[in-house]
This record gives structure tokens, sequence and C-alpha cells, in this order.
């Protein structure tokens, strides 16, 4: 047995273990979606692509997918904005609390999803923090709509994925080199210029991996939209889960998991591709 | 050459049998799946228990399955190993595993129970399992904080509920049941068209606070979240018990609908004998009417006698009864994705 080969074993575990909990599962789904479903509900067994046709002849197929890309396009810039600084923060700082902080700002991942939205609805409620505080200070008379739509949906994701841009981010800073900065600010430029003409070029290979990061977690998040969406927010995610627990439709749902699995690939390609060309 | 031994072996075998089938017939395990929650903690307290009372042989296992579509979805995952021998769902979802064929026919002879049960008890399954509760959709409401409390459907629309709606939208069963009220409110029927209903709930979505209530509509109404929800009857009225009284329940005068649950003998049970006789058991008077006096389900026999304090807080009260809008969910279901559809283009777009 050569050095490799023995090397090569030491991913057998992992690779058995994904066979059975993900590629096995997978194939089942593949096997679904060319099922057919005949009109109370029935599932008739089948090699069918009249299921693929009807998914995609639908224009909400869509719609939805325009939703899902578009919530996930804003939540990651709402979350890219607020985890840069956080994250350059954490990169730079010398205080000696620099640990801490950096376990405070990755906390949230630390409570489950259904916790967090429950938090984000007592705050932005009608009768939440945000709307008792407006009302109090006569700013408004009537609550704010802040959930169940879009907005609650956003602010919700994009603060559920800021913990994983902030570590993507942290992970990237690798070129971040002080010194580059240092020499920008003795050859005269101002702080703002050398931020912006050193540290924020610096920085695209790290920005570009966060938001493919927190893009794909984006499309992929069933929690938030389905529990502040308060039944207005159609995205992918929501309607594979309703497809497949309420309607009982598994051909449709599994269709549609597919579709969504490949866009995600597609994401992520994008991603990496964006990402390897920044770094050069 | 026979033996003395295989003699008296096949002699005491003689004499056992009887005692051997009697124990074989009910003995062992079965599993019953069904919702989660206070339905269970009544179903095993009022049908359960006293079924294991009375077979002491046979141990009742009750597993909670989610949804209905969730629970159908598991009997189909287990086709060639069922580890569920009887689940209680809703009748939209039944039919879908009497079609595929996860679930046996019962007959009269296996099941005797089903010549005492209702016409429409027996109807709901066909041939296969019978309806085991009946219940209809309510308006719950926040009897603390809404004044004056709201009397009829047409209440929904009141100005001062604004953003204090919490509606169950299609797919959900609530929101297809809500569409045939709306519509024979307006004076349609729904076998015709939903034109009218669409056309007056989309004036209703920009007071609806949520399409989706989470965990449901009773909750949001005790944690101060909405003063109005959609609701089941059986559930609301025993919440209102349990909360004491902040949270009532109306049946509205323009009419309402039934949710059928049917009881679902799964096929290829591992212990089908024990699971016929708790079948037998759930349909029986006395079962019907301990778990309709605890949890105000109107019975499906048609011989249970029922407490009159709790019949009139059931769908099985002669003024309910009167006001129920018949609808045939097997025809509805056929619908739903079409009514699902309009609600999503029509009802739901229109602007919180």
């Amino acid at each position: 047995m050569t050095g490799s080969t023995r090397l090569n074993l030491l991913v057998l575990p992992a690779v058995l273990f994904l066979l059975a909990v993900y590629v096995w599962p997978t194939l089942g789904l593949f096997r679904n979606a060319f099922n057919e479903v005949g009109p109370t509900g029935a599932m008739v067994e089948a090699w069918s692509l009249k299921t693929g046709a009807e998914v995609f002849a639908d224009g909400f197929t869509f719609e939805l997918t325009l939703n899902s890309l578009w919530l996930s396009l804003t939540s990651t810039l709402i979350a890219l904005v607020l985890s840069y600084p956080v994250s350059l923060f954490l990169f730079r700082t010398n205080s000696r609390f620099r640990g801490l902080l950096a376990v405070i700002a990755i906390m949230p991942m630390l409570i489950s999803g259904v916790v967090r939205v429950f938090g984000w609805l007592a705050i932005l409620g009608d009768r939440g923090l945000v709307n008792t505080l407006a009302q109090s200070l006569g700013l408004i008379s009537t609550p704010m709509r802040l959930v169940f739509n879009w907005t609650g949906v956003t602010i919700g994701l994009a603060e559920s994925i800021m913990p994983y841009m902030i570590l993507a981010l942290l992970a990237g800073f690798g070129q971040l080199d002080r010194t580059l900065e240092e020499a920008s600010r003795s050859l005269g430029a101002t702080p703002f210029r050398t931020f912006l003409r050193v540290t924020l070029p610096l920085s695209l290979p790290a920005l570009a991996l966060a938001a493919g990061l927190g893009f794909v977690l984006s499309m992929s998040a069933y929690i938030t939209p389905k529990l502040l969406g308060g039944g207005r927010v159609f995205v992918l995610a929501t309607e594979i889960f309703e497809q497949a627990t309420t309607n009982t439709n598994w051909p449709v749902a599994a269709m549609l998991a597919i579709y969504t699995l490949g866009l995600l690939l597609l994401l992520l390609a994008i991603s990496n591709i964006a990402a390897r060309r920044l770094q050069r | 050459m026979p033996t003395r031994r295989l003699v008296i072996q096949a002699g005491l075998a003689t004499i056992a049998a009887p005692a051997i089938v009697r124990a074989q017939g009910l003995s062992g395990q079965i599993t019953l799946m069904s919702y989660a929650g206070i339905f269970q903690d009544n179903y095993v307290k009022t049908v359960i228990e006293p079924f294991q009372q009375a077979n002491p042989g046979v141990k009742v296992n009750y597993v909670p399955g989610g949804s209905s579509a969730q629970m159908v979805g598991s009997v189909r995952a287990q086709k060639a190993d069922p580890q569920v021998d009887i689940a209680i769902m809703d009748v939209t979802t039944s039919s879908i595993g009497n079609t595929e064929g996860l679930f046996d026919k019962l007959t009269p002879a296996e099941v005797p129970v089903l010549a005492e049960l209702l016409p429409e008890a027996r109807a709901a399954g066909g041939e296969f399992g019978p309806a085991v509760t009946f219940d209809h959709l309510v308006l719950v409401y926040d009897t603390q904080n809404l004044t004056p409390p709201i009397t009829k459907l047409a209440d929904l629309w009141r100005p001062d509920l604004k953003g204090q709606l919490a509606v169950s939208a299609p797919p959900n069963i609530q929101g297809l049941a809500l569409t045939a009220m709306v519509e024979k409110m307006e004076g349609g029927d729904y076998r015709k068209s939903i034109d009218a209903a669409i056309k007056k709930l989309r004036a209703l979505a920009p007071s609806v606070q949520t399409f989706d209530p989470n965990p449901d509509g009773y909750s949001l109404i005790l944690n101060g979240v909405v003063k109005v929800a959609t609701g089941w009857n059986a559930r609301s009225q025993l919440f209102a018990d349990q909360t004491g009284g902040k949270i009532g329940t109306l049946l509205p005068p323009e009419g309402s609908v039934f949710q059928i649950n049917t009881i679902n003998l799964t096929a290829g049970s591992k212990n089908r004998a024990a699971a016929i006789a708790f079948i037998n058991h759930a349909l029986s008077q006395g079962a019907q009417k301990a778990f309709t006096e605890r949890m105000f389900y109107a019975p499906t026999n048609g011989k249970a006698v029922i407490e009159p304090k709790a019949i009139a807080r059931t769908a099985a009260a002669p003024e309910s009864r009167a006001r129920m809008i018949g609808v045939d969910w097997n025809e509805v279901i056929k619908l739903r994705d079409q009514w699902n559809n309009r609600w999503r283009r029509e009802v739901i777009s229109a602007a919180r």
C-alpha cells in the first residue's frame, strides 16, 4: 500500500457517511421527481416528465426564483454592510477581549433559528419594542408593519447570516497587510482615501467569499421566511416545504428541490470564480 | 410410531388452543399515529387507556405524526415495512392513502361497530377507514380585549379589526373551508365559483396580520398578537376552558364546514387483530362519548349518548348542524391547487 493510498483511506469514513445520509436520499429525491400526482393528490409511480413540465411551465416557479434571488441579494447586501466593519474591527483590534468579542459576534449561531425568529417577533411586532418605542415618542400613531412581510424576513435573514459572513470575512482578510495602509498614510493619503484605495480593494476577495456564502445560505433559508413572512413571502424553500408537507405533493416538491439544488451549485461556482479572480 | 410424549403434547395443545388463539388475537403492541399536543394527551386518557385496561395484553404506542400530510407521508415512506398500525388523520389526506393502497378496507364483519356509525361518518371513508371525529371551522377571538365581541363571519371586515386577524390561508384546509364559507356568505356556491369569495377576501387581506399563524391562531390571541383567528372548534373549546375563558369561540351564523378525521388501518399491519380491535373500540359508544365530553369533537357513532352540556359545544348540537355547509372534501381537494393559486395571486398579494 502506497502512502497516498493510505492517505485516501482516511476519507473513507466520511465518504461512506455521505453516501448513506446524503447521496442515497438525494437519489430518492430524484426518483420522486419523476413520479406523477393524481387529481386527489395520490402519488402515481412512473418515470415521467409530466411533473417537471408542469413545474417549469408554471409562472409561479419563475416568480419563486426571482423572489428567492431578490431576498438573498437584499439580505446579503445588508448583512455585508453590517458585518464588514465588525469583522475589520475584530481583525485589527489589539484588545485583550478580542476572543470574547469574536465569540459574541458569532453567538447568534449558537441559538436555535426558531428562537431567534421569535425574538424578532418580539422586537418588530405591532406591539413589539420598536413600535412601542416609536409610538411612545410620538413618531408614529399606528404601528409600522415590520413583520409578517418582506421587511421582516429581510431583516431576520440578514441577521441570521451575519455570523457566517463575519467568520468568512475574518478568514478572507489574509491579504490585508497593515504595512500597506501605513505606507498609504505616510504618503499623505487621508484615512478615508486609504480605506477606499487600499483597505477595501484588499478585502474584496474576503467580501466575495462572504457574499457568496451569505447568498447561498439565504437561498436555502426556510425558518425565517416561514415564520417571519406571515404567509406573504413565497420563496423556493417555503414552497418545497408546503408542497411536501401540506399538499402531500412529493413529486413537485422533489422537482423544486432538485431545481433549487442546481441553482445553488451554479451560484457557488460563480462566487468561487469571482473570489479567485479577485484574489489575483 | 406415535410416542407417548407426542400424544401428550398433542392433547395439551388441543386444550390450550382456544387460549392461544385468544391471546394471539389480542396481545403484543400496536402503534397509533395521530396529532401531537392536547389531542394526544386527551386521546390517550379517554380512549387508549380504557382499551389497554380491557385488553391487558395489548400495548398501544402513540406516535405524534405532525400534520395529516406528514402522517400520510410517513405511512407512504414505510410502505414496504409498516411501522404504524393505525393512523388518525384528516379525510383529505387519508383518501390519498386509500387511493395509494396504504390503508385497508374495513368490513362490518370485522368491524361490527361500523353499523352504529352515522351515515356521513361511513361515507367519509367509503369502504376504507370511517370518520372517528367531526370538527368544524370557527372564529376564535380575544374575549378580554375585543369589544364588542364578534358575532358573525361578516364581522371580520370590521374596521377596528384591521391588523388584528390571523387567517390560515390555503393550502391549509382552514383556508379552503373559509373560502367555501365566504362564498356562501356572499350568496354563492363554491361548487360553481369562488369569484365572490375571492373578491371579498381580497378586501380582507390588508386587515390580516398573518396568513400563516405560527404556532397557531389560539396562541397568537393568547399572546396578544391578534384579536381574531380562524380555528377548529374542539381545540378552541378546550383552550377556552384551559385559559379561564380568555378566548371565545364563534360558530358563524353564516355557516361553517365540517373537518373530518378518519381512523385508518395500515395495509400490512403487523398486528392486524389488535388494530381491528382498537378501531372497534375507538368507534364504540363509550370511547366516542368519553372523547367528545373531554375534547368537544362531535361523535361519529350515532348511538353514543353524550352529556347535553358537552354536545352543545360540538357540531352535533342541532342548531350547529343546521348551520353546516355541505362540503364534499373529495371534491374540494381536486380544486385545492386552483384555490391556492387564486389566494396567492388575488388575496394575499393585496398589501398589508
